[in-house]
């Protein structure tokens, strides 16, 4: 057990950093009987997912595209957050932030969803229909407009996939690297078959100098890799599995709302995570209110991008006044789907706006938990109302969207693979906290050694260590 | 990340107000010398005015040029003093200090003269005073009825860069107020008597203090939006027109904030650096803030270079004869091909290589080349959206046309850089261009953490 040195109002914590490495290797043997259950549940929840998958497939087949829309959706949405929630330890360690060091380890853990991503896109592949028209009817396309024009050798699918792969390695190389340390010292405690994986995981980490440069050199290039890897291949998969499903929908920023809204969920994922681990999972010596403070400005910023980026898409189709794009506006926006778009815009960006807005409230733990949470639903919304809708909006040949479909609501199937995708996602989440620590504890020793508090004038204040 | 000394308050003012209580001998020469350029250019304005738009290389296909490019470049520029000042300020970054005070200057002397470009490329620039009155507080749209759109672009474009405008010399003098009240109590006769008033009874106690730093907050973040949504509206400009093809796209208003930070930062580290020079203030811009404007520069570069791909894949992606048009005449006729090459060398493979490495982000020289680099490019970028989207605009290949600046335009256009240096210059007269109190702020927190054997430099924070 750390014991607190002391706090800064719980805004900052001190903790002991010759006791960290034991607390942790306990906390990651334990089995409390929350977790027990979160995984059973979780777990019911998957297998519900599977059953809903089979079903549809044998009801439906893959021969066409609209029936897996709900399908592409909620894999969207696990792509979406968990693709981008390990960014936030690249990111805020490139920064040198020192409020980052709780959540690097929770964000990089998110790492492991990436193979479930590859998994679930496989069923993608083969419902997506061809970029070339194989029976070319009236009025319709030779080649239906997408990102790939003359689809080069294996467009999209390979590409897509191969971005997608590529992602998940990338990612598991940044926990590996990031958790070396970490690995490397609980193999000196940790027993049976954990011993075993650290050992492994560790390699031949001693922590010499020449190591430790290394190890810093690799993760900043592994993350530079892995954002603009990451950016790439939203652009690619959100671009072949909505826009393109629509005919003649052109939205050069589309991409970056996606790649936006991956960012601000995921910030909200990983806000949400570090509030259940410090109420519940016992680790409010390690996490203090200065990890929300400082992150729940950065929520506001993305929830502000949010908003401009949807404005500037809205508006500019608004005023063109052609019929394309009333058509999609119709569609997605404020007609078919515009229910799920005032529930996007609501979630998205009105309420974490008005919570974030108020410095008392971002200066507290559940302020901007809520903040992210509601940032998760809209989230979760926009991809339900985006790829159930372009998986549902006729004819992908046709030159133009000129017929409005209604809604498309989800079966029992559909709802049981929604659930039980993010039960899946769930499932290995915690699975894995049973694994590593969820903490860094590298990073939490680091930490401590770079902070204290000192007197300036008559006051006592926080004093941050910028060694570079 | 702390390598300058901690200096006494007294030479800290005694060097940065170097340039107001001594001015050099190289001073007047370089004022009069671009005095000079900026003569010329209102002579230039004037000949146009009196011999109407037949001086210009502008025509019926391509009314959009050389004046309309320039008016967004300078926007553009003006969008640094905002990103430095304001966002490093909320976000506490202790490298901001030297930085703010002259990014701040260059938003106002920037507008400024952005908005000198739509008046000139009216041609008949007293009119537009009917924009504003005809008849004593009445719009000339209302009064007459025969303007009624005011949903257009244009109308929103002047409302918010002036709005801007207004709040960035709001800005600027809140934060000037306590260097106003030192230059007050250093100066004599008339210099101390206006000082004296712009310092507006400022003591430096502690009420005052509390007042001027909730009102610098309150400000960042005002002006945040005010911020975003100039370059939105300008991009919108153009972003509106259907009929035009390239300019219709969804992503116009981020691409072009970004643009304009990347082009506004890129300008900031350049004056930096010359006022560094001029001046001798290696003491207070040091190689650490240029290095991490680098790193800022490199993030931004790379956001832009994102937004830039994105507008040019989608101008493809709806494989449209009239947009693929012009973006043959973009990148497959010449010289158009040729300035799209070095447009996107200079504003993005350039410099985002030189600012890779550590030791060339603290070359100073090679910073200068970066950062003038960049403006060549987002010059340039403007020019490729504006003009060959004009040139083939028109539906029968017959009426296809193209464009080429006249002398009367390019000497106008190097008029306006000549009036933001000359003018930059002599407000370094007036007032620090180095804010005072905000290095003595950044100089009081500074402090050292003992780790084993190393000592780390490390600051204090207030929260």
């Amino acid at each position: 057990m750390a014991a607190g040195e002391h706090s800064h109002e719980g805004m900052w914590v001190f903790p002991a950093p010759e006791a960290v490495t034991q607390d942790m290797a306990e906390k990651a043997e334990a089995m409390p009987k929350a977790i027990a259950r979160a995984l059973a549940v979780t777990g019911i929840l998957f297998a519900l997912g599977i059953a809903g998958f089979v079903m549809r497939a044998l009801d439906d087949g893959f021969g066409a595209h609209g029936p897996w829309g709900y399908y592409a959706a909620i894999f969207m949405f696990l792509f979406m957050v968990t693709g981008a929630a390990p960014l936030a330890a690249v990111a805020f360690r490139f920064t040198k932030s020192h409020w980052r060091r709780p959540l690097s380890r929770v964000s990089e853990l998110f790492a492991l969803l990436g193979v479930l991503n590859v998994i679930m896109f496989i069923p993608l592949m083969i419902v997506l229909p061809s970029i070339k028209n194989p029976e070319v009817g009236v009025e319709e396309l030779e080649i239906r407009r997408s990102i790939w024009f003359e689809t080069p050798i294996g467009a999209p699918l390979a590409w897509d996939f191969l971005g997608l792969l590529f992602l998940a390695i990338c990612s598991l190389a940044i926990l590996w690297l990031s958790a070396m340390p970490d690995m490397a010292e609980g193999r000196l405690t940790a027993t049976g078959f954990r011993r075993k994986l650290y050992s492994l995981l560790a390699g031949r980490w001693y922590g010499t100098k020449r190591q430790w440069i290394l190890h810093k050199v690799g993760l900043g290039l592994l993350g530079a890799f892995y954002f603009m890897l990451l950016v790439f291949v939203q652009f690619t998969v959100a671009s072949d599995y909505a826009m393109s499903l629509v005919a003649g929908w052109k939205d050069s920023i589309f991409p970056p709302l996606f790649t936006l809204t991956s960012f601000q969920s995921s910030l909200g994922l990983i806000l949400v995570t570090l509030f259940i681990m410090r109420r519940w999972g016992g680790y409010e010596q390690y996490i203090g209110v200065s990890p929300f403070w400082s992150a729940s400005k950065i929520l506001l910023g993305l929830t502000l991008l949010w908003a401009y980026h949807t404005f500037a898409f809205l508006i500019t189709f608004w005023y063109g006044r052609l019929e394309i794009e009333q058509n999609v506006l119709k569609y997605f926006f404020f007609e078919a789907y515009g229910g799920a778009f005032a529930a996007n815009l609501f979630f998205s960006f009105i309420l974490p706006f008005l919570i974030l807005l108020w410095n008392p409230v971002r200066k507290t733990d559940w302020g901007p938990t809520l903040a992210g949470l509601s940032a998760l639903c809209g989230a979760f919304i926009f991809n339900l109302k985006t790829f159930v809708g372009a998986f549902n909006a006729g004819d992908v040949y046709a030159i133009f969207f000129e017929f409005i479909p209604g809604p498309t609501w989800p079966d029992l199937w559909d709802v049981f693979m929604v659930v039980g995708g993010l039960g899946a996602a769930a499932f290995i989440y915690l699975a894995a906290t049973r694994l590593f620590p969820i903490l860094s504890v590298w990073e939490t020793k680091e930490g401590a050694k770079y902070q204290k508090m000192d007197t300036l004038v008559r006051g006592r204040y926080l004093v941050l260590a910028k060694p570079e | 990340m702390q390598e300058g000394r901690v200096l006494p308050s007294r030479q800290i003012n005694a060097d940065l107000l170097r340039s107001i209580l001594n001015s050099p001998k190289w001073f007047w020469i370089s004022v009069a010398f671009l005095a000079f350029f900026v003569l010329a250019a209102f002579s230039t304005a004037g000949f146009l005015i009196n011999r109407g738009y037949g001086v210009t290389g502008l025509n019926n296909q391509v009314l959009w040029g050389f004046f309309i490019t320039n008016f967004v470049f300078w926007i553009g520029i003006s969008h640094a003093g905002v990103m430095l000042s304001a966002i490093l300020r909320l976000s506490k970054a202790e490298w901001r200090r030297p930085a703010t005070r002259a990014a701040e200057v260059l938003t106002v002397f920037s507008l400024m003269t952005a908005m000198l470009m739509p008046l000139i490329h009216t041609g008949r620039p007293w009119r537009t005073l009917y924009w504003i009155y005809t008849l004593p507080f009445v719009p000339y749209d209302f009064a007459r009825g025969i303007w009624p759109n005011v949903r257009s672009p244009l109308v929103w474009d002047p409302s918010a860069v002036y709005t801007y405008l207004t709040s960035s010399i709001l800005f600027v003098i809140i934060a000037l107020l306590p260097d106003f009240a030192v230059l007050r109590d250093r100066t004599t006769g008339l210099s101390h008597r206006i000082y004296s008033v712009l310092a507006m009874g400022w003591q430096g106690n502690a009420r005052q203090w509390k007042l001027q730093i909730i009102a610098g907050v309150l400000l960042s973040a005002l002006i945040l939006p005010v911020f975003v949504s100039v370059h939105s509206i300008v991009s919108w400009d153009f972003g509106m027109a259907v009929s035009i093809k390239s300019w219709h796209s969804t992503i116009f208003a981020p691409y072009f904030v970004v643009g304009a930070v990347h082009s506004g930062v890129s300008a900031v580290v350049f004056v930096m650096i010359l006022l560094r020079w001029a001046y001798g203030w290696q003491d207070y811009i040091r190689l650490e803030h240029i290095d991490a404007l680098g790193r800022l520069l490199v993030v931004v570069a790379t956001g832009w270079f994102y937004f830039f791909v994105m507008e040019i894949l989608f101008g493809f992606y709806g494989m449209e004869s009239d947009e693929l048009a012009v973006r043959n005449m973009q990148f497959m006729e010449q010289p158009w091909n040729i300035l799209m090459f070095f447009f996107v060398g200079l504003t993005y493979f350039l410099p985002v290589g030189l600012w890779l490495t550590r030791s060339w982000r603290r070359n100073l020289w090679l910073m200068s080349i970066a950062c003038i680099s960049v403006n060549i490019g987002m010059w340039l970028e403007r020019f490729l959206i504006f003009v060959p989207a004009q040139a083939r605009k028109q539906v029968f290949t017959f009426n296809w046309y193209t464009y080429a600046p006249s002398i009367v335009e390019i000497m106008i256009i190097v008029g306006t850089f000549a009036m933001v240096t000359m003018l930059m210059l002599l407000l370094s007269r007036v007032v620090p261009l180095i804010p005072l109190y905000d290095i003595k702020e950044g100089d009081i927190l500074k402090t050292q953490v003992q780790i084993g054997r190393r000592t780390v430099p490390a600051t204090f924070r207030e929260d």
